[in-house]
C-alpha cells in the first residue's frame, strides 16, 4: 500500500514536470496577453510530431526536443502576431477569440492528421535503464525530463527576475500602458514571451512523447486539460504557481491512476480545473487584484 | 440515392434544431456553450435506454441502465427532458461571474469530462463501444414508408420546434435575453434575474438539443462517445457564427451550408483523395469548417444575415 502509493508520487512527480513545463508556458502567454490559448495544445502536437520527423531520421531525442522547442517558439510568434493581436485590436470579443483558438486548434489538429495519418506513433525504445531511490522508480528518461524541467524552470527563473529583459516583461504583463509610458517596446516583450512560451509548448511535447509509451493526433488537446488546471491551480499568469500546479495535478492524477481506474487521473485534472474556476478562480495563492481581472 | 435523400433530410432537421438550441444559448443569450453537445448525447442516450429492452433480454451483449421498452413518442419526450436536465447542469458552470472566455472553457472541460467518464465506465452505458440494435418506430412496416414516415415525424419537430423557439428569441424574453447578453449589469439593475434567464436558456436550450440527438440515434440505431466529441459542437457553433449569431434565419441558413454543403460535401470529393489515406475527405471538412470560423470571426463577425437591430416606435 504504502509502496503503491510512494511509487505512484514517483511517477506524479515525473508526469507532473511535464505538465509544469507545459503549464509555465501557458501562464507566461496569459499573463503577457491576456488570452487563453487553446491552440497550444495541438501546437504541442506539432512538436511531438516534428520530435519524431527528426528521431526517425537519427537525430538525438534531447536535440530534437531543443530543435522542436525552437521551431514551435517561432510559430508561436507568428500566430500571436498575425492572428491574435490584430482580433484583439480589432475589438474582437473573449469568448470569440477563444472559439478561433479552439478552432485554430481543430484545423491544426487534422492538418497533422492529414499528413502524419491517424495511427499511433512511438518515438521507440528510449531507455531500458530505471532507477530505484528513496522508494521511487523511475526511467533513466523520466530523471532526464525531471532535470530539464528543473533546469529551464531555473532559467526562467532567473531571466525574470535578474534580467532587463525579465523586468520588462513583469512590467509589461502587469500594467502594459504604464509599461510603454516608461519607454518599453511592449511588442517586442510580447514577441519574445510568444517566443519563450512557445518554446516551451513545443518542448513538453517531444517530453510528453518521450515519457508516454505512443501517441496520436490528440496527444496535446488530452494534456492540455492537465496543463490548465496546473496553471489555474497556481494561479494563470504565474509561472511559478504554475511549477507548483504542474507537479500537484501530477501526483493528484498518479495516485488516483493507481488507486482508482487508470483513466481516473484525466478525470481529477478536470475535475480539479472546474473546482478551481467555480472556487478560487484567481489559484490557490490568489491576490484579490488577480480575482477583479478574471471576473465578468 | 433515394436513401441518400433520406438521410440528408433527417441530417439537415436533427441539425437545425441543435443549431437553433445552441443559437439561443450563444448567439442570443451570450452563453458560449462549448458543451452543448452533452445535451444531445443525454437526448440520445435517454431515447437508447428507453426503447431497448431490459439488458438481459439481449443476451447481456451490451450492458446499460434501464432498459425500459418504452413507445417511440415517450422516449423522444424523455430524451428531450433529459437534454433539458443536463443543459441546467451544465449551466451551473457558467452561472459563476467570471470572463466569458474562462466560462467558454469551462464549458469545453465539462464535455470532455462527460466523454472521459461515458468511455470509462462500462456498466453506465456501455462504455466506449457504445449502444446498439437502437429499435426505429415503424420498424414492422414496409422499409420505404418507414423511412418517409420518419422524416415527415423529424419535419413536424422541426415545425413545432421553430414556433417554440420564436416564443424565446423574439417578443419580451427575446428582447430580455439580448440585454442580458450586450449588457448584464444594466439588465440586472432594470430588475430582470440574470440567474433564472440564464438556467432558463440553458434549459430551452437543452431541450432542443435532447429532441435533436433522440430523433437522430433513433434514425442511425447507435450511438457511442465517439459520436459526440467535443469537435461536433464546433460544427454546430460554425453553423451558427457563419449564419448569423442571435438571428434563427440566418443560422438555418448556416446549418445547411455547414451540415449538408460542408461536411457532406467531402464525400463526394473524388475517390482518388482517399486511396492516399482513408478518411482523408473527412479530415479536410473540419479543416475548412476551422478556416471558415476563423475567417467570418475575422472578416464578418455578424454572419451571412446579420442580426436585425430591435426598433422601437417613434422615430428618433
Amino acid at each position: 500500500m504504502l509502496v503503491q502509493a510512494v511509487e505512484a508520487i514517483g511517477f506524479g512527480i515525473a508526469t507532473g514536470a511535464v505538465i509544469a513545463l507545459g503549464a509555465v508556458g501557458f501562464s507566461v502567454q496569459f499573463g503577457m496577453s491576456n488570452i487563453l490559448n487553446i491552440t497550444y495544445g495541438s501546437l504541442m502536437t506539432l512538436g511531438a510530431y516534428m520530435g519524431l520527423y527528426l528521431i526517425d531520421r537519427g537525430i538525438n531525442a534531447w536535440v530534437a526536443l531543443l530543435i522542436a522547442g525552437m521551431v514551435i517558439g517561432v510559430v508561436s510568434v507568428g500566430f500571436h502576431r498575425w492572428l491574435l493581436a490584430p482580433l484583439v485590436r480589432k475589438g474582437t470579443r473573449a469568448f470569440a477569440i477563444v472559439i478561433v483558438t479552439v478552432s485554430a486548434g481543430v484545423v491544426l489538429q487534422y492538418v497533422i492528421v492529414a499528413f502524419a495519418g491517424p495511427d499511433a506513433k512511438s518515438y521507440g525504445e528510449q531507455s531500458g535503464q530505471t532507477f530505484r531511490f528513496a522508494g521511487f522508480l523511475l526511467t533513466a528518461s523520466q530523471v532526464a525530463i525531471i532535470v530539464l524541467t528543473l533546469v529551464l524552470m531555473l532559467g526562467l527563473h532567473l531571466l525574470l527576475t535578474r534580467t532587463t529583459l525579465g523586468r520588462a516583461m513583469r512590467a509589461t504583463a502587469s500594467n502594459r500602458i504604464l509599461a510603454q509610458s516608461c519607454g518599453i517596446n511592449t511588442d517586442l516583450i510580447s514577441d519574445t514571451a510568444w517566443l519563450l512560451s512557445g518554446a516551451l509548448c513545443g518542448a513538453a511535447g517531444v517530453a510528453l512523447a518521450i515519457t508516454t509509451v505512443s501517441f496520436d493526433f490528440t496527444l496535446g488537446p488530452i494534456f492540455l486539460i492537465p496543463m490548465i488546471a496546473a496553471a489555474v491551480l497556481g494561479g494563470i499568469g504565474q509561472p511559478y504557481g504554475a511549477m507548483v500546479g504542474g507537479l500537484v495535478v501530477g501526483i493528484a492524477g498518479e495516485l488516483a491512476a493507481s488507486f482508482a481506474n487508470p483513466e481516473y487521473s484525466e478525470v481529477v485534472a478536470f475535475a480539479i480545473l472546474i473546482l478551481m474556476l467555480l472556487l478560487r478562480p484567481s489559484g490557490l495563492f490568489g491576490s484579490a487584484s488577480a480575482t477583479r481581472r478574471l471576473a465578468a | 440515392m433515394e436513401y441518400y435523400v433520406v438521410v440528408l433530410l433527417v441530417y439537415l432537421g436533427t441539425d437545425l434544431l441543435a443549431a437553433w438550441g445552441l443559437n439561443l444559448e450563444f448567439g442570443v443569450s451570450g452563453i458560449a456553450n462549448l458543451a452543448f453537445i452533452v445535451t444531445i448525447a443525454a437526448g440520445a442516450y435517454a431515447y437508447a435506454i428507453c426503447t431497448l429492452g431490459p439488458p438481459a433480454a439481449m443476451g447481456n451483449f451490451q450492458q446499460y441502465v434501464g432498459g425500459f421498452t418504452l413507445p417511440f413518442p415517450v422516449a423522444v419526450a424523455a430524451g428531450t427532458l433529459t437534454g433539458a436536465v443536463v443543459g441546467v447542469l451544465i449551466g451551473i458552470t457558467g452561472l459563476k461571474r467570471l470572463r466569458p472566455d474562462y466560462q467558454a472553457v469551462a464549458m469545453l472541460v465539462v464535455s470532455l469530462m462527460a466523454a472521459t467518464i461515458v468511455s470509462a465506465d462500462t456498466g453506465f452505458l456501455n462504455g466506449n463501444a457504445g449502444l446498439g440494435l437502437i429499435p426505429a418506430p415503424f420498424s414492422d412496416q414496409d422499409p420505404e414508408f418507414q423511412r418517409w414516415a420518419y422524416v415527415a415525424i423529424v419535419a413536424v419537430c422541426c415545425i413545432a420546434g421553430y414556433l417554440v423557439l420564436r416564443r424565446f428569441t423574439d417578443g419580451p424574453i427575446g428582447r430580455t435575453l439580448r440585454a442580458m447578453r450586450d449588457d448584464e449589469y444594466a439588465a440586472a439593475a432594470i430588475g430582470k434575474d440574470i440567474v433564472a434567464m440564464r438556467l432558463m436558456v440553458q434549459a430551452v436550450g437543452g431541450a432542443f438539443g435532447g429532441l435533436s440527438g433522440a430523433l437522430l440515434v433513433a434514425f442511425i440505431g447507435g450511438w457511442s462517445p465517439g459520436a459526440w466529441n467535443y469537435i461536433e459542437t464546433l460544427a454546430l457553433l460554425t453553423a451558427v457564427i457563419v449564419g448569423g449569431m442571435g438571428n434563427n434565419r440566418g443560422v438555418t441558413i448556416g446549418t445547411f451550408l455547414i451540415a449538408i454543403l460542408i461536411l457532406q460535401g467531402v464525400q463526394f470529393l473524388p475517390q482518388s483523395i482517399n486511396t492516399i489515406r482513408i478518411g482523408l475527405r473527412e479530415d479536410l471538412g473540419w479543416i475548412v469548417l476551422g478556416v471558415l470560423t476563423i475567417v467570418f470571426i475575422w472578416t464578418r463577425p455578424q454572419g451571412v444575415v446579420a442580426e436585425k437591430r430591435p426598433r422601437y416606435g417613434g422615430s428618433p
